[in-house]
């Protein structure tokens, strides 16, 4: 292949907002050049450990403690990180990043085509006005320039496209959307939901909104309820890059996918002030490669693409690419998370379910709507968890020897009811990107240096939280037998975002309001980057609605000889 | 750890003839420690316990179906947190390795004694009960049986016979049912990933 490649987009990553982005691009008739870091994976035909039992697994699905303490430091803490998915993340030794003194930032990255979208979880939430307007009324951050009527056809169209199951509830924090049918509470989940909604009306506990198929849906196969997901579903039954966005993209014939392709810098043209391309390392050749395009969609993932906007820094942008008001990398945020509370759910004994449901159960926000109720912080906080049997890990913890212990063990095990908090992250300055001046990586780029901590807001939120989860937990017939109130590290979440924020002002932010760069008209940011303020629910499909809203306007703005 | 050498692979080559049925078998030994390569001894024993704590029943126990020789393995590669520094105790000491971490075999070895083995069945598991209930009285010199019983339920319960006989096995469950009554006969499924991750 020469490299004279010349696109009317290039979209960097593949991930779950890089395939809508190359999507409704292609859609729209233009010829587009998704690059990703990663290898290629086939759907169906690479998801190698798919039909594995755990006998057909060396380390019996455990994973080799020795491997992971040497090759996934980080990685392995993800709670999606088996041994049967363990290919489907990075090596924290081949890809190192720093953090700063006081820092605790547990960063989970997946490069390989599909990226996040064949690990995430699968949680898909609208945002409501209570968050896009969140940073103007408690003064944190800056305004979003959007509102929830900006985004809710949006919403529509990737709902409609992607598939997601639950329940239609009324509530305004956590608007209804074109829901396919719910999977079912559990019965200990439903007495707990009805208990708690006698005692709290508006504490909803419902069936978490999951993008897994309830239903056939146009060439892909309903979820056949296993939960094992992240290994890859050959059925297409949840939401990916693979099995959604990338055969649309694939089927109007103007995509072009490259593989193995770390891009390393975006050029700019001082002159035009436009950007003219990127700049990519073949990581299997080592070679250097470049394409020109009209226009550029950075979806590396909302930390890759501020490295990728600062180390694209250059006489004309010496503090990074779309950075004339100095607030690219800052204030980055990720849910403050923790388990609140766990109980014992006594008088269900007679009961257990068949099969794996592939969500749990959800409380939406309550605290902080109408009425400011928080105690020591402004924002919400919602909860996802849901009730569960033991098996025979729980034998683990329990003495006992022989015949009678394994009888015990054979027995579908007591029920438990976990309430796991994610609370709002407020938007600090002080949380932020940099380069790591001292520090590179393989390709000789400069590695990502995190600064991270959780302040008063999130501690009072989670504190909060944990009481909460205790009362509510106890009405519905638990016993609680233990909880917390400290935040796990930064990015146990897995909701990492901000860092290129949306804002009105140029001066203020990096992006408009159509997740187009203030200084640089043909650049977009429509992954995580963009966000302005974190709320409390799952982002992904706000990510995909915001790209596909500025994959519209780009389009239209190319139509019109804009950019 | 030292890496692959031709001592550790002839050392290693009754366990690799034993593990040549599982996929991967060899791969798991690649990076085993010619002092973690166990003995005829240390499987005979591994092996008598493993069954005394999963006995056989109307399915095979943990030592019938082998489950001892995952346990070895696993021991050699530090699941369960097995390659972490033990509690300081002077009884651990005999059986620290260099990298600071216990020789649970070895130890297991020198905590049931150099007759155990020759006890009558009825005797081994008295007193392996007693070292079981000591250790979950939370008494430290008892307690890194707990990683070693927990090996020998992993080793049990992911294999074909325990995950899908003892137990029962669906990787495809088709539907989700919220409500089924427990049955007498009803057993739990070891394809609950909740339950195996979280319960």
């Amino acid at each position: 292949m020469d490299d004279n490649l010349t696109f009317d987009a290039i979209v960097v990553g593949s991930g779950i907002t890089g395939g809508w982005a190359a999507k409704e691009l292609t859609e729209a008739g233009l010829k587009v050049l998704l690059l990703e870091r990663g290898r290629k994976i086939e759907h169906q035909l690479d998801y190698e450990t798919e039909m594995k039992a755990p006998w057909e697994m060396p380390f019996r699905g455990q994973g080799d403690t020795d491997l992971y303490a040497s090759e996934y430091a980080v990685q392995r803490l993800n709670r999606h990180f088996t041994e049967f998915t363990q290919n489907h993340f990075v090596s924290d030794a081949q890809n190192p990043y720093q953090t700063g003194d006081g820092t605790d930032f547990t960063w989970f990255r997946s490069y390989q085509l599909g990226g996040r979208s064949l690990t995430w979880g699968r949680q898909s939430y609208r945002w409501s006005d209570y968050d896009f307007g969140a940073n103007k009324r408690d003064g944190h951050g800056t305004d979003w320039p959007i509102r929830y009527a900006d985004l809710a056809p949006w919403y529509d169209r990737i709902e409609d496209f992607i598939g997601v199951s639950g329940a239609a509830e009324g509530l305004p924090q956590l608007p209804d959307g074109k829901f396919l049918p719910p999977f079912a509470l559990n019965v200990v989940e439903q007495a707990a939901r009805e208990k708690i909604m006698a005692a709290w009306p508006e504490r909803r506990l419902t069936i978490g909104r999951t993008a897994n198929l309830t239903q056939e849906k146009e060439g892909r196969g309903p979820c056949q309820s296993r939960s094992i997901c992240a290994r890859g579903c050959s059925y297409g039954a949840y939401f990916s890059t693979q099995s959604s966005t990338l055969p649309a993209a694939q089927a109007t014939g103007n995509l072009t996918l490259i593989t193995d392709a770390a891009v390393e810098k975006i050029d700019y043209d001082p002159k035009t002030r436009r950007v003219t391309g990127v700049r990519w390392i073949d990581s299997k050749t080592k070679t250097r490669r470049q394409a020109t395009a009209r226009m550029v969609f950075l979806n590396a993932g909302a930390f890759n693409s501020v490295h990728l906007l600062l180390n694209s820094a250059s006489e004309a942008n010496p503090n990074g690419l779309a950075n004339s008001s100095g607030v690219l990398g800052t204030h980055i945020m990720d849910h403050a998370n923790t388990l609140s509370a766990a109980a014992i759910m006594p008088g269900f004994e007679a009961w257990t379910t068949f099969g794996n449901r592939p969500t749990g159960a959800i409380i939406p926000r309550y605290r902080n709507m109408d009425v400011m109720d928080g105690v020591g912080h402004t924002r919400g906080f919602s909860f996802q968890g849901g009730a569960l049997q033991s098996t025979w890990t729980a034998g683990k913890r329990e003495a006992g020897i022989g015949a009678d212990y394994k009888r015990h063990l054979q027995k579908p095990g007591p029920w438990r009811m976990v309430l796991v908090a994610f609370a709002d992250c407020v938007p600090r300055a002080s949380n932020r990107l940099t380069l790591d001046r001292t520090k590179f990586d393989a390709n000789g780029i400069p590695q990502l240096h995190i600064d991270f901590a959780f302040g008063a807001e999130e501690h009072a939120a989670l504190a909060q939280a944990k009481a909460d989860a205790t009362e509510m937990l106890t009405k519905a017939g638990g016993h609680v037998i233990f909880g917390f109130d400290r935040p796990g590290a930064g990015g146990t979440a897995i909701h990492e975002m901000g860092g290129a924020r949306m804002g009105f002002d140029p001066a203020t932010s990096v992006l408009n309001k159509w997740s187009q760069a203030h200084d640089v008209a043909n650049l977009f940011v429509t992954d995580g980057a963009q966000m302005s303020s974190s709320a409390c629910q799952n982002p992904s499909l706000t990510y995909m609605a915001l790209t596909a809203r500025a994959a519209a306007h780009a389009v239209s703005l190319l139509k019109s000889s804009a950019i | 750890m030292t890496g692959w050498s031709r001592r550790s692979f002839l050392g290693a080559a009754s366990l690799v003839a034993l593990l040549s049925s599982a996929p991967g078998g060899a791969e798991v030994l690649r990076k085993l420690d010619p002092k973690d390569v166990p003995s005829p001894h240390m499987r005979k024993l591994m092996r008598t316990v493993a069954e005394l704590v999963i006995p056989t029943t109307d399915t095979p126990g943990a030592g019938a179906l082998g489950a001892d020789d995952f346990v070895l393995v696993a021991l050699a590669h530090g699941l369960e947190g097995t390659r972490k520094p033990p509690a300081a105790d002077p009884s651990f000491t005999p059986c620290l390795r260099a990298d600071g971490s216990l020789d649970h075999a070895a130890w297991l070895d020198g905590k049931l004694g150099p007759d155990w083995l020759t006890l009558p069945p009825a005797r081994q598991s008295e007193q392996l009960a007693a070292l079981d209930a000591s250790a979950y009285k939370g008494e430290t010199t008892a307690a890194p049986w707990r990683a070693i019983k927990a090996l020998i339920l992993t080793g049990y319960y992911t294999s074909e016979v325990g995950g899908s006989r003892e137990l029962n096995y669906e990787l495809v469950p088709g539907r989700f049912d919220p409500k089924v009554p427990v049955k007498p006969d009803t057993r739990a499924y070891s394809s609950d990933w909740t339950a195996v991750d979280f319960g």
